[in-house]
């Protein structure tokens, strides 16, 4: 009979302690005693989750005054975090590489599919399912984001985020020392979820906390009227949103909501995980909403705009100290306006300009942001927005054939180009276009010449959706409300 | 487990001494010491964990009173959980007539020398590779056979005991390293 390798000859040994029979060592080797030595140490080794359960026994009893004297009137002995994900496989992966996660053990059915299983992170325990929308389990991919936020105590907040973003998830808001004493920001997972992770830096009493909230809040008002933009607190509803609202897509979303804050007054609406898993966000600059995405792995759509603000000389001033460059300095313009233009360092042209007469006035749909494109071959796009969207043009300036500049209506909002020239090279844009009828513009669309990147699909968020790319290379995200919802919008 | 110094230790006990939800660290540095040393003693897995939930219990609602005279914490904890073993044997004996092993004094070093080390190797398991680590907690943590984990974790059983044999064979040579 061939001899028993080592490993065997080790599970022999393990095993029979397990059962409890004596074990005779004279006959094993060295190395193998050495082994077996091991394993019997091993041999009633605590359940981690003993461990872990036993702490936040602790912890509870500890933030009860006496409980041995008290008879416990809370019914509820403690909370757990039972989360849902699109693939709990990879979830677990995700969670071990990003922050450490250590897994304790899972039920797996027989597809694969996980029906239940148990990680810990730091010292609490994480149960986590894959999807069973029979019994209304839904992970955030498929609802279209996540109200929940979790909190993690972590000992170096910015090596943490900084693993966890090599590991795959996507800064949403920066790490900054905070006024309530910790340093934190928020990170989003590939799978839905956003992660807001701390480090206690130092005590700060409440009310010192209430103080430097309140400071907090007259220092942000105070900025807000200092904007003089003219509109007080645009409230973000639908029906607040124009036809063409631009999505600007960048690898780091965070810094150009930064950068549009600083520079224009912007006032961020919401930021959450978008369906490619990187952010999705909402700002809205003057009267005009600007949507604001991407992450690292997106590939990023910078757009031109034509921005109209009360004080163009300001606004320049404070691009350039954001950290943009200047492409004109701030002069009067022969064809009516005050204007200067910065690229910020997302590659995002913002053409500024004060008119010297109403905004209104030139074209009674022009609004503070207005999208501006720089095709080759203007009058085909003219041709297209025309016969895709029903663009109707309001004024164009033509030096020859070529169309210096035009002003098309959409909707209730006006778009503006110019023939692609030096130094103004093309700029593909992302564009979402408020419409009554999905589907019907999406084949009028196509029949105008786009190409088609999404038949018209109804989105977790409300919104039925249909993608085009049109021959300029700009992509249209055609939206309306789900069938038998409504947001107002005519 | 991670080895603290003894100023180390003396801060923690007073931080928990002021602020109670501090005793997390103390429990983090001792949890494997008195479970193992528990163990050394008792064989039914259910008795040893209530044991050590009552020395951590106790412990935290003591820590106040606890003075520092120059011996390790771990040693208080010892003797918390000591007591409890005794007590409970008295209990048993009233029940039945198992005689409680009263140990001798140069026992007891020895004893406690062979509780770190175990300790030790208890803590230890947590820095294995992950798929080392799993299936040693399920075999020896959870009592699996090499057939139940082969089914959980979806692998072959040769590849299993190789996890086994390699999960071990580190073990080993991480605590020659200390």
């Amino acid at each position: 009979m061939a001899e028993r390798s080592i490993i065997d000859q080790l599970d022999d040994a393990v095993t029979a302690m397990a059962e409890g029979r004596q074990l005779d060592l004279t006959n094993l080797g060295p190395e193998l005693s050495a082994l077996v030595g091991v394993a019997q140490g091993l041999i009633g080794l605590p359940h981690e989750t003993f461990k872990a359960e036993l702490q936040q026994q602790l912890i509870r009893r500890d933030s009860m005054s006496s409980p041995a004297q008290q008879p416990e009137t809370n019914p509820v002995r403690s909370m757990s975090l039972y989360i849902c994900v699109a693939d709990a496989s990879a979830a677990i992966d995700f969670y071990r590489e990003a922050f450490g996660a250590k897994e304790l053990w899972r039920l797996t059915e027989p597809d694969g599919k996980i029906g239940h299983a148990e990680i810990q992170i730091g010292n609490t325990g994480l149960m986590i399912s894959d999807e069973y929308p029979d019994y209304g389990t839904l992970s955030p991919q498929t609802i279209g984001g996540s109200s929940v936020k979790i909190h993690l105590d972590v000992t170096d907040v910015d090596a943490f985020a900084e693993r966890a973003i090599k590991a795959g998830a996507t800064l949403v808001r920066p790490i900054a020392d905070q006024f309530y004493g910790d340093r934190s920001g928020q990170i989003a997972d590939p799978f839905g979820y956003t992660w807001i992770v701390s480090t206690h830096l130092r005590d700060v009493p409440v009310e010192e906390m209430q103080k430097e909230l309140d400071k907090w809040n007259q220092e942000r008002s105070a900025k807000k009227s200092d904007e003089a933009f003219g509109i007080k607190e645009p409230k973000l509803r639908r029906e607040n949103r124009h036809t063409v609202t631009p999505y600007i897509t960048v690898h780091k979303p965070a810094e150009l909501i930064d950068f549009v804050t600083q520079s224009f007054g912007a006032i961020e609406h919401f930021r959450a995980t978008g369906s490619a898993g990187g952010m999705h966000a909402e700002v809205s600059i003057g009267d005009s909403v600007v949507m604001i995405g991407g992450a690292e792995h997106i590939q990023p759509m910078p757009t031109a705009i034509h921005l109209y603000v009360p004080d163009v000389d300001q606004a320049y001033e404070r691009a350039l100290k954001a950290g943009a460059q200047s492409l004109m300095p701030v002069v009067d313009q022969p064809y009516g306006e005050r204007s200067g233009g910065v690229e910020d360092i997302h590659g995002n042209r913002w053409y500024i300009a004060t008119p010297f007469v109403e905004l209104q006035t030139i074209a009674k749909d022009l609004h503070t942001v207005t999208v501006y494109f720089h095709p080759i071959g203007a009058q085909r796009f003219i041709d297209f927005v025309t016969d895709a969207f029903g663009g109707k043009e309001l004024m164009r300036h033509a030096e020859g054939d070529m169309i210096m500049h035009a002003k098309v209506q959409i909707g209730d909002s006006v778009i503006e180009l110019g023939e692609a020239r030096y130094p103004t090279q093309p700029l593909p844009t992302a564009i979402y276009l408020y419409v009554d009828d999905v589907d019907a513009t999406y084949e009028q669309a196509l029949k105008a010449g786009g190409t088609s990147m999404l038949a018209p699909t109804d989105q977790a968020y409300g919104d039925r959706n249909a993608w085009v790319k049109d021959p300029f290379d700009n992509v249209w995200y055609i939206g309306a409300p789900v069938k038998g919802q409504s947001w107002g919008k005519k | 487990m991670s080895q603290v110094t003894e100023s180390e230790e003396r801060l923690l006990i007073e931080a928990a001494q002021k602020d109670p939800s501090r005793f997390a660290e103390l429990y983090e540095q001792n949890f494997h010491r008195v479970y193992a040393y528990i163990a050394r003693r008792v064989r039914d897995r259910a008795e040893i964990q209530d044991l050590t939930a009552h020395v951590f219990h106790q412990a935290l609602a003591n820590i106040g009173k606890f003075k520092w005279r120059g011996s390790p914490f771990a040693a208080w904890l010892y003797r918390i959980a000591s007591n409890a073993i005794a007590d409970q044997a008295k209990r048993r004996m009233r029940e039945s007539s198992d005689q409680p092993n009263p140990s001798s004094e140069s026992s007891i070093a020895a004893d406690l020398e062979e509780v770190e080390r175990r300790a030790r190797l208890f803590s230890t398991v947590d820095k294995l590779p992950e798929d080392q680590r799993l299936v040693i907690v399920m075999r020896f943590a959870s009592e699996k056979s090499i057939r139940e984990i082969a089914d959980a974790l979806g692998r072959t059983e040769g590849a299993v005991k190789q996890l086994q044999f390699r999960g071990l064979e580190n073990l080993r040579n991480r605590l020659n390293e200390k």
